[in-house]
């Protein structure tokens, strides 16, 4: 038997592959929006934030990701409320909220044990997932891939120019609502992959990558997807031959891609920099 | 389409503001008991200082914010139910925007038509014709694959302004629309204003921009936390009115207080940049706007004019 094809011969290892691959395009999609709004550390605020909940969905023997979402939300909320009373500044509103949550729930995780270990929670655990794990990170994905099809100009119109999709009538507000709900619904499925501390690299990174690659959104969409899912895909494909962890496999590959589009993007890399500079220099002499 | 007022008859669009009153949640009162009254066909500059409350009553009359009293209605209809008919355009300040975010000339006159289009957004073939004809109308059709990063200060402007005219906005409210602006394109931009104005459109230009103002507003506001004066700006913009608004912020040049002398006649030279006006007399020489402690100087070219 070719080893390179034994990863696809055991189920775990497709169920896996199969499931990071979902996840990984999801987040892709995301991180355009999450890169442009300038929320990537609201994303990972929000994977901090839903610690909690899965704790206490866990202890109730309620879908846990019922339970993240409902932590996620508060935790927005929280912020909400704690900028609008204070006056300090975003990220120290978010620095504060998102590690009182995450305290929270490791103090519930090691006071109530349950057979959600701490590890599992903030390193992820693919290759142990469970069926009805698959089943709610399946609908997760499926339903923001949903609105993000029917959605997507509205939500790019809002990161752009808030003011003219108000002019038009729009409601800003429950577009970024909308925008929000995804993303805690959607760290809440990567939570499973990678575990809380790497989903807002799963968030951040391909949105990123992308946007050097290219000056048009809908562009950066695919690009962004296609590379979450294909390195999410190759990671937990990987992982099977390293026999390391899968979420450290999936943002290691991105990044590395990351820092290629750093350095060879056909316009925004640091080659195409140092090359236009040498042509302005040489053009004027 | 069932949404645009009877072409036939522009005088039924207006814009009225009635004793509008604003506050913020800080309990900061912005304006109080605004009331003036735009009819179709109008050129309206909104003139005031920073914190005058200009900006407030710019985004209540947009709708951003609501009037804690008082009323903005257009057409008869309110700013919410103008929205919605797409009779309500903007052209954003320059700083409002976020001009590394990938989107092309094309991209961003698009969504002035999303008002229009069914709930997927889907351009149809009236949405491309009526963008083509709005980057064409305003001299942008070869710049329409540009990320709009890559344009000067005058071109963003006429993007904004393109938009705008795609989303056939019956009133269009412009924010400082010559800020970063060259004098051509400034012209260029005048010009079709006056076009649409021809055509019956409302247009509110808030500027702090003075010299520009009886240039091509035939209307003009002047705002501090109230309306202190409104009307044609042939009656409106003068010199009492406007230091009653500006207070001791404008930068005066008096002529009669300056080193200007009766040799310098009419070639003296202002230059602005809306900012303490540079003055060249007669030769060239640089003026000064007092003349006391530099009696020297006043004395000299007094003299060489005697030489002459």
């Amino acid at each position: 038997m070719d080893s390179w094809l034994v990863p696809f011969h055991y189920g775990y290892m497709l169920k896996a592959m199969w499931v990071s691959a979902l996840v990984g395009c999801v987040c892709g999609l995301l991180s355009c929006f999450v890169t442009l709004k300038g929320w990537s550390l609201m994303g990972d605020a929000l994977s901090h934030a839903i610690v909690p909940g899965v704790a206490l969905a866990y202890l109730a023997g309620a879908p846990f990701a019922l339970g993240a979402f409902f932590s996620g939300l508060l935790a927005a909320l929280g912020m909400g409320f704690v900028k609008s009373r204070t006056g300090l500044r975003e990220d120290a509103v978010i620095g504060i909220v998102f590690t009182t949550f995450f305290a929270a729930g490791l103090l519930l995780i090691s006071v109530f044990p349950t057979n959600v270990s701490l590890k599992t929670v903030v390193f992820g655990n693919l290759l142990g997932i469970s069926a009805d794990d698959v089943r709610q990170v399946a609908a997760i994905g499926g339903v923001t891939l949903a609105v993000l099809a029917l959605k997507w100009r509205d939500l790019v119109l809002v990161c752009f120019d808030p003011n003219q999709a108000r002019t038009l009538g729009f409601s800003v507000r429950g577009l970024n609502l909308t925008l929000l709900i995804l993303l805690a619904a959607t760290a809440v499925a990567a939570m499973q992959t990678v575990g809380a501390c790497l989903v807002v690299a799963m968030l951040v990174t391909p949105g990123a990558t992308a946007y050097l690659l290219t000056d048009r959104f809908g562009r950066m969409l695919c690009l962004a997807g296609a590379l979450g899912t294909g390195t999410s895909f190759a990671g937990a494909y990987m992982s099977y031959f390293l026999n390391g962890s899968t979420g450290g496999c999936i943002v290691v590959l991105q990044t590395l891609l990351f820092l290629a589009a750093l350095v060879f993007a056909p316009k925004h890399g640091m080659l195409a920099g140092r090359l236009r500079r040498r042509e302005a220099l040489e053009g004027r002499q | 389409m069932s949404g645009v007022p009877d072409q036939s008859r522009p005088d039924s669009l207006g814009v009225e503001v009635d004793e509008v009153t604003v506050t913020y949640n800080n309990g900061h009162v912005a304006v109080v008991d605004a009331s003036f009254r735009l009819r179709a066909g109008t050129i309206c500059a909104l003139v005031g200082i920073n914190g005058s409350g200009k900006s407030t009553l710019f985004k209540t009359i947009m709708g951003f914010l609501l009037p804690a009293k008082g009323s903005v209605r257009i057409a008869g209809e309110s700013v919410a139910a103008a929205q919605r008919k797409n009779w309500v355009a903007y052209v954003p300040q320059a700083e409002e925007v976020d001009w590394t975010f990938p989107v092309s000339v094309w991209d961003v006159v698009m969504m002035g038509r999303y008002g229009y289009m069914n709930f997927l957004r889907l351009p149809g073939a009236e949405d491309r014709s009526r963008v083509e004809e709005s980057l064409r109308r305003v001299q942008m059709w070869d710049y329409r694959d540009r990320q709009i990063g890559e344009l000067s200060g005058g071109q963003k402007k006429r993007v904004f302004l393109a938009r705008a005219l795609a989303q056939q906005g019956r009133v269009i409210l412009l924010d400082e629309p010559f800020t970063g602006v060259d004098v051509k394109t400034e012209g260029a931009i005048i010009e079709l204003l006056r076009e649409l104005r021809a055509a019956g459109h409302i247009m509110l230009v808030s500027t702090h921009n003075l010299g520009s103002v009886p240039e091509f507003c035939d209307h003009t506001v002047i705002i501090n936390r109230t309306v202190l004066a409104a009307g044609p700006t042939s009656e409106v913009f003068t010199e009492q009115n406007l230091s009653r608004a500006f207070g001791g912020v404008l930068r005066h040049f008096r002529f009669d207080e300056s080193t200007i002398q009766k040799h310098d006649g009419r070639a003296v030279t202002v230059l602005t940049d809306d900012e303490r006006p540079l003055v060249f007399g007669k030769d060239g020489h640089v003026e000064y706007r007092e003349r006391s402690g530099r009696e020297s100087v006043v004395k000299e070219r007094a003299q060489s004019e005697d030489d002459d």
